[in-house]
């Protein structure tokens, strides 16, 4: 079944990109086009195939040794933060009531 | 008079050595050369002038103090703007990160400056590696040298007209679903995507982090091999957990005969819909130059190919999706002004920061990792891949390397193909070397009957056998006669060692 603009409109929402509603007709056309474009692979009796999720199978955790290394300074950290205030990120309320509520 | 145009990589960093011209000289006669040939090619997005005298200053400093120069001594690369690098933008072309400055340098990127090679900047690119024209830069497209009306291909169009316009000797590019291969048919020039795992990742911004890969692009398959060398030098990096200790000197076996070896051929892709017949008969073409060199031609079957594309778009966007949450404007990146909450600053910078295709992907990614839709795409093309992956397998235990079109078309005129989905199926013969982890590479083998245009043939090999792909793609190029051109438009225009 085709995605409507509202089925759009509730994927742009969970995306956090806001769409205009120019953009949302287009976005819709390009989601269902774009879908039709996956069917080939709706065909497959998939039922005994394991998934391979990375082309390297035998991928293992790595960690280095538990000593400190140099890492980005404050300021290096905060340089390409368009909003800081003295040693943080600078964002505006994150509780659209205000945390009233 | 010498001129970067006919000098190989090797061949500069042993003039270097030897004194017939000094570092500093190439990269004024580098610099020399974008001035006069960025205007029409719009390769770059920074050149970054100063850290290439920086670099061919310490390159010179070395010879004087009487130090063995590394192999890439002096050599001209510039990268891909995905790819960190101290000292200079990376915006992956996007508004999204057209101020952020790199706060380190990628690995990819540090192993060939540790080569001795001169960084002359940074090129352009599909926005975050979305595309197949290098026209979703945010910032102008780029131009193919072989005719500037038409694309460079992408997302690594950059590098390949910087190379093929003869600006640089070597750059990076990242190939995905083909974004090394694809623009290096397009513009005539050498590009490899090496077996997943081969070269860091590490300072690469991620697009699809299990097809991801960083690769060379040069005029000649012995500067690719060379690259190859860099970049892999060192081995294993323990910033990257995905990378392999693939170490090993790519020019020893280059020269091989190939007599005796067996490449195949897939038949029902040479018959593919869309595939131009100039480019069928190139590939033909190759196979009997291939054949003419001592190779058996064995036909072999990739049956599950044909969903590869499928599979692809269900993985690269989620992979994407996933990659770039992180760019909400907080800690780097475009952020909207006078937002009253943060999700609502988080939409509004990734709805202006983002262009049109970055974010389709991103939302066909969103959708498809939905609840209910994961299982049935998500899960079934992850198992497709399995499929795919095995069909490679079988392949590869008849064959040493599978030959066919990197494109299925020369270069088109911007704006030909304005439908995103029409753009993806032109993937069908890269893509599926990528969810399978194996290498590639596309080696320059005429130019067309009908349009006059580069064409590339592409080698597929198994993963991890890297060097012996370069071994066939130098017994193709012995038999083309394509290596080391300059797009004729722009050789001798600038670049000369004085």
């Amino acid at each position: 079944m085709a995605l409507t603009k509202d089925d759009v409109a509730g994927i742009a929402e969970y995306a956090r990109i806001a769409l205009t509603e120019a953009e949302l007709s287009d976005m819709t056309t390009y989601m269902n086009d774009a879908i039709d474009l996956l069917e080939p692979i709706l065909g497959y009796d998939l039922d005994d195939v394991e998934p391979t999720f990375h082309p390297i199978g035998e991928l293992a955790n790595v960690a280095r040794d538990d000593v400190p290394v140099a890492g980005l300074t404050l300021g290096e950290a905060l340089a390409n933060a368009a909003s800081w205030r003295e040693r943080s990120f600078l964002v505006p309320q994150i509780l659209a009531d205000g945390g009233a509520a | 008079m010498t001129s970067l145009d006919t000098l190989t990589a090797r061949q500069i960093a042993a003039g270097i050595a030897a004194g017939d011209f000094t570092a500093t000289e190439v990269a004024h006669a580098a610099l020399d050369a974008i001035s006069a040939r960025d205007a029409s090619t719009q390769a770059f997005l920074q050149v970054s002038e100063n850290l290439a005298l920086e670099a061919a200053a310490k390159t010179d400093a070395a010879r004087a103090a009487g130090e063995s120069l590394p192999p890439l001594a002096g050599v001209p690369v510039a990268f891909k703007d995905n790819m960190n690098l101290l000292g200079t933008r990376t915006t992956c072309a996007s508004r999204m990160l057209e101020t952020y400055e790199s706060a380190y340098t990628a690995t990819c990127v540090q192993r060939m400056l540790d080569a001795g090679a001169t960084p002359l900047g940074k090129l352009n690119m599909d926005e975050f590696a979305f595309g197949s024209t290098t026209d979703s830069s945010a910032f102008h497209p780029t131009n193919n040298p072989w005719d500037i009306t038409r694309v460079p291909g992408g997302s690594s169009g950059g590098s390949a007209a910087a190379v093929a316009s003869g600006q640089v000797t070597l750059a990076l590019g990242s190939d995905t679903g083909g974004s090394i291969r694809q623009p290096a048919s397009l513009c005539g020039v050498v590009g490899m995507k090496p077996s997943y795992g081969a070269v860091s990742r590490y300072g690469v911004v991620a697009f699809g982090s299990s097809l991801d890969q960083a690769g060379p692009l040069g005029r000649s398959v012995e500067d690719v091999a060379l690259a190859m060398n860099a970049l892999t030098a060192g081995g294993r990096d323990r910033l990257d957990a995905t990378s392999q200790n693939c170490a090993q000197d790519h020019l020893a076996h280059l020269e091989d005969p190939i007599e005796g070896r067996a490449v195949g051929i897939i038949p029902a892709l040479l018959e593919a819909e869309g595939l131009a017949s100039e480019v069928r008969t190139a590939i033909l073409d190759a196979a009997d130059k291939l054949a003419s060199a001592g190779a058996h031609i064995v036909e072999v079957d990739l049956p599950n190919m044909a969903s590869s594309i499928a599979a692809y778009y269900v993985l690269a966007p989620c992979e994407a999706f996933s990659n770039l949450a992180r760019f909400d404007g907080v800690r780097y990146g475009y952020q909207e002004p006078r937002c009253t909450t943060l999700a609502e600053q988080s939409s509004l910078s990734r709805a202006h920061g983002f262009g049109p295709e970055a974010k389709r992907r991103q939302m066909l990614g969103a959708y498809l990792l939905s609840s209910g839709v994961y299982e049935k795409y998500y899960l079934a093309a992850q198992k497709v891949r399995t499929l795919i992956t095995a069909d490679y397998q079988r392949a590869f235990a008849q064959v040493d390397a599978i030959l066919m079109p990197a494109s299925p078309t020369v270069a088109w005129e911007h704006g030909a193909i304005s439908d995103p989905a029409a753009l993806y199926l032109a993937d069908v013969f890269t893509i599926s070397n990528n969810i399978a982890g194996n290498c590639g590479i596309s080696v320059p083998v005429c130019l067309g009957a009908d349009s006059g245009l580069p064409i590339g043939a592409q080698l597929q090999g198994p993963a991890f056998a890297d060097a012996q792909l370069l071994t066939f793609a130098r017994a193709l190029e012995r038999a083309c006669h394509m290596e080391g051109i300059v797009a004729p438009a722009f050789a001798g225009k600038g670049g000369e060692l004085a």
